[in-house]
């Protein structure tokens, strides 16, 4: 188990490593420097930030100076246009709890309804809340997050007047809180049907398997033997798909954020990319491939606790 | 019977030496004992396409797909107007079509609001008999202000013409560009798809056919990049190389053939030791019959399933990068441009949005109901899991 937890660690760090290389020689790539259009800079000025960023040195120079800083000083560089001079690990710090709460939220949502529409579904296999419940999943595991977003911004928020347009990060509690829920409610529907459908085929699994009819014959009621025994055991592998998840729910919460001007980690990658702030655009994007290296690594990790059969190499044979 | 074993070479006298007399001819039976098939064999795939072909879900998603892609190759032209023309005195023009109008619905019809009760009698402000009617009367600061539902074509003058989806903020026709960028996404999405099924095939057969240190190196590859998140690497892409179609394309390929890859190599470990493989190579078939024409069609099911379910994955992205501000070099439209520039008129313009809205999640619902019948054809054991 040790070596295996350290070749999966290696692996993601390599993964990591290279992912901070391509964010760099992008950044280098990328054409025009970063004050070119410009015109309150005098020259002196210019070549004076860009000796300040090291971007006077050779290139491999550059290189290591840029891992150095980010594995050192944890200096992701800093701000280009959005708020000039700021280090962009602090802009990015300062964006993050919107951006959790909202997608912990969303998680914290999805879970139980999805389990109760995926326990539905198996119940009545093959009858109208089966019908109904799996024509619904179709639907959210289709439409995309924003369309749900947009669609939630023009009726219920806009045409209703029921919910608040954008979200109100300055408000009281109650205030900000009914502000999140359309966000979140666009975030939700397309976990909600993805833990739903996964749910529903574990426990159809479980409930046509021997160890369910010798918990009937042994005299439990059927309801008794499904809470007891059937719904325990299809709830473990749940485990494998909640963490993935997460990692989507952060994708689709790019654009859901930014519809909603939630400040969160969404909305600053698309003002940096408008702005042409290229090191927020790249510190922003090594978060977030920080935080879905990480999922990987749990969700790896946690596969080889929960089933010692599934180890490096092994993975693919059926 | 005796169960002896006679050398053929060397019959003992008694069975070499029978008289033709003693042979007899066996009748034929009046009947064969064994049941005769009553139906015609079924091939693979003969019998996929029954099964496909039962599927309702999937035979009307299979017709709306179709009527799309017709609209995404046809529809432009349809339109007197071309995606990139502008009118530029007749922007955010309300839906309007023939026929339809008469029966009241997208009928050019827009409300303006907030408008004086005492000015609609001005033929200047409101000219060629435009208004159809008034609502929300209220007393504003001593004036009385109305909402005016008005024939918006008469309103700027252009009776004569019809934009049936309505026009943009650039005065170009909806009609045009709706399919126009439905043609852009739907080739980004085939080409992404089909480069990466062919490398994900090529790498993953590769992978599973030799073994051994080569397929480790090779899957660890695969992890390394399958860490990559795809939202990075689009950006990425995108922010280097221009928002062109080739970039969205090349970004969306960089990570989507790994599924394929690792679906493919998982199913040449299955097929690798099997007995007629074997003897195929024990009669000195080379390593590339083997791999194309021995193992690899067992997994022409599974391949077929994994393009149709990664479309929609493909559609999705492009909209989503659109989204974020990184979609096509304007004036090429694609689903996703064009809704998040209706995004941004949304409250006052819905009609720019809603269009494009109900192409995109149509268009990804009948590619995953589709992708799931062909899924359950194809594959039957896998059917009603979910």
């Amino acid at each position: 188990m040790g070596k295996y937890v350290l070749k999966r660690v290696g692996l993601m760090v390599l993964s990591l490593f290279i992912i901070i290389s391509v964010a760099f020689f992008a950044l280098r790539l990328i054409p025009g420097g970063p004050y070119d259009d410009d015109p309150d800079l005098a020259p002196e000025a210019q070549a004076a930030l860009i000796a300040r960023m090291n971007l006077d040195k050779p290139l491999p120079v550059q290189y290591v100076l840029f891992i150095k800083g980010i594995l050192m000083e944890n200096n992701w560089g800093a701000s280009l246009k959005l708020r000039p001079g700021i280090s962009a690990f602090d802009i990015i710090k300062e964006r993050v709890p919107a951006t959790m709460l909202l997608n912990i939220m969303s998680l914290l949502i999805s879970l139980p309804l999805g389990i109760l529409a995926g326990t539905l579904a198996a119940l009545y296999k093959s009858k109208w809340p089966d019908a109904l419940i799996s024509v619904l999943v179709i639907l959210c595991i289709s439409v995309p997050s924003f369309i749900f977003a947009t669609l939630l911004q023009y009726f219920p928020a806009y045409r209703w007047e029921l919910f608040p347009l954008l979200f109100n990060a300055t408000g009281n509690t109650a205030a900000r809180l009914k502000s999140m829920i359309l966000p979140v409610m666009a975030l939700s529907f397309g976990p909600i049907a993805t833990v739903c459908r996964y749910l529903r085929g574990e426990l159809i699994e479980t409930l046509s398997s021997e160890y369910m009819l010798l918990a009937r014959t042994k005299g439990l009621k059927r309801a008794q033997a499904i809470a007891r025994h059937a719904f325990r055991n299809s709830c473990v592998p749940l485990a494998n798909i909640i963490i993935p998840m997460f990692t989507n729910i952060m994708g689709g919460s790019l654009v859901v954020e930014t519809l909603f001007s939630v400040p969160g980690i969404g909305t600053l990658i698309v003002d940096s990319i408008n702005t042409r702030d290229y090191t927020v655009t790249m510190a922003a994007l090594l978060f977030y491939s920080f935080i879905s290296v990480m999922t990987i690594l749990i969700v790896d990790l946690s596969y080889g606790l929960i089933d010692p059969r599934i180890r490096l190499g092994a993975k693919g044979n059926e | 019977m005796s169960n002896r074993v006679y050398d053929l070479k060397n019959l003992p006298p008694e069975i070499a030496d029978i008289p033709e007399s003693r042979f007899r001819e066996v009748p034929k039976a009046d009947h064969v004992m064994d049941a005769e098939f009553e139906t015609v064999a079924r091939g693979f795939f003969k019998d996929a396409m029954f099964r496909l072909s039962r599927n309702k879900a999937a035979v009307v998603a299979f017709v709306i797909l179709i009527a799309l892609i017709f609209m995404a190759i046809v529809g432009p032209s349809m339109s007197p107007y071309s995606f990139n023309q502008q009118f530029t005195e007749y922007t955010f023009m309300p839906p309007r079509v023939q026929g339809l109008e008469k029966i009241g619905i997208l009928d050019g019809s827009y409300t303006l609001k907030n408008r004086a009760l005492d000015s609609l009698g001005d033929s200047s402000k409101y000219p060629n008999d435009c208004i159809i009617s008034y609502s929300n009367e209220r007393s504003v600061r001593g004036t009385t202000l109305v909402d005016v539902k008005v024939n918006y074509y008469k309103y700027v003058g252009c009776e004569d013409k019809y934009f049936w989806l309505g026009t943009d903020e650039l005065g170009r026709d909806q009609w045009a560009r709706l399919w126009r960028g439905t043609r852009v996404s739907l080739i980004i999405a085939f080409a992404a798809v089909l480069s990466d099924v062919v490398i994900g095939v090529v790498y993953g057969a590769i992978a599973g056919y030799y073994g051994g240190r080569l397929d480790l190196i090779m899957m660890r590859i695969c992890d390394i990049i399958n860490a990559f998140p795809n939202v990075v690497i689009c950006t990425i892409f995108i922010l280097v190389f221009g928002s062109g179609m080739r970039a969205m394309i090349l970004a969306l390929i960089v990570r989507g053939w790994i599924p394929t890859a690792r679906m493919i190599r998982s199913q040449f470990l299955r097929f690798r030791g099997r007995e007629y493989v074997m003897a195929a190579q024990t009669m000195g078939v080379p390593n590339r019959a083997l791999i194309f024409r021995h193992i690899l069609p067992n997994s022409i099911g599974p391949i077929i399933t994994r393009t149709m379910i990664a479309i929609p994955d493909a559609i999705f992205m492009e909209s989503f990068m659109a989204y974020i501000g990184l979609g096509l070099a304007p004036p090429e439209p694609s689903i996703g441009t064009l809704l998040s520039r209706g995004q941004r008129v949304l409250m006052q313009y819905p009609h720019l949005t809603l269009f494009p809205a109900l192409t995109i999640s149509v268009l990804m619902i009948a590619f995953n109901l589709f992708g799931n019948g062909l899924r359950d054809a194809l594959d039957p054991t896998q059917r009603g899991l979910d």
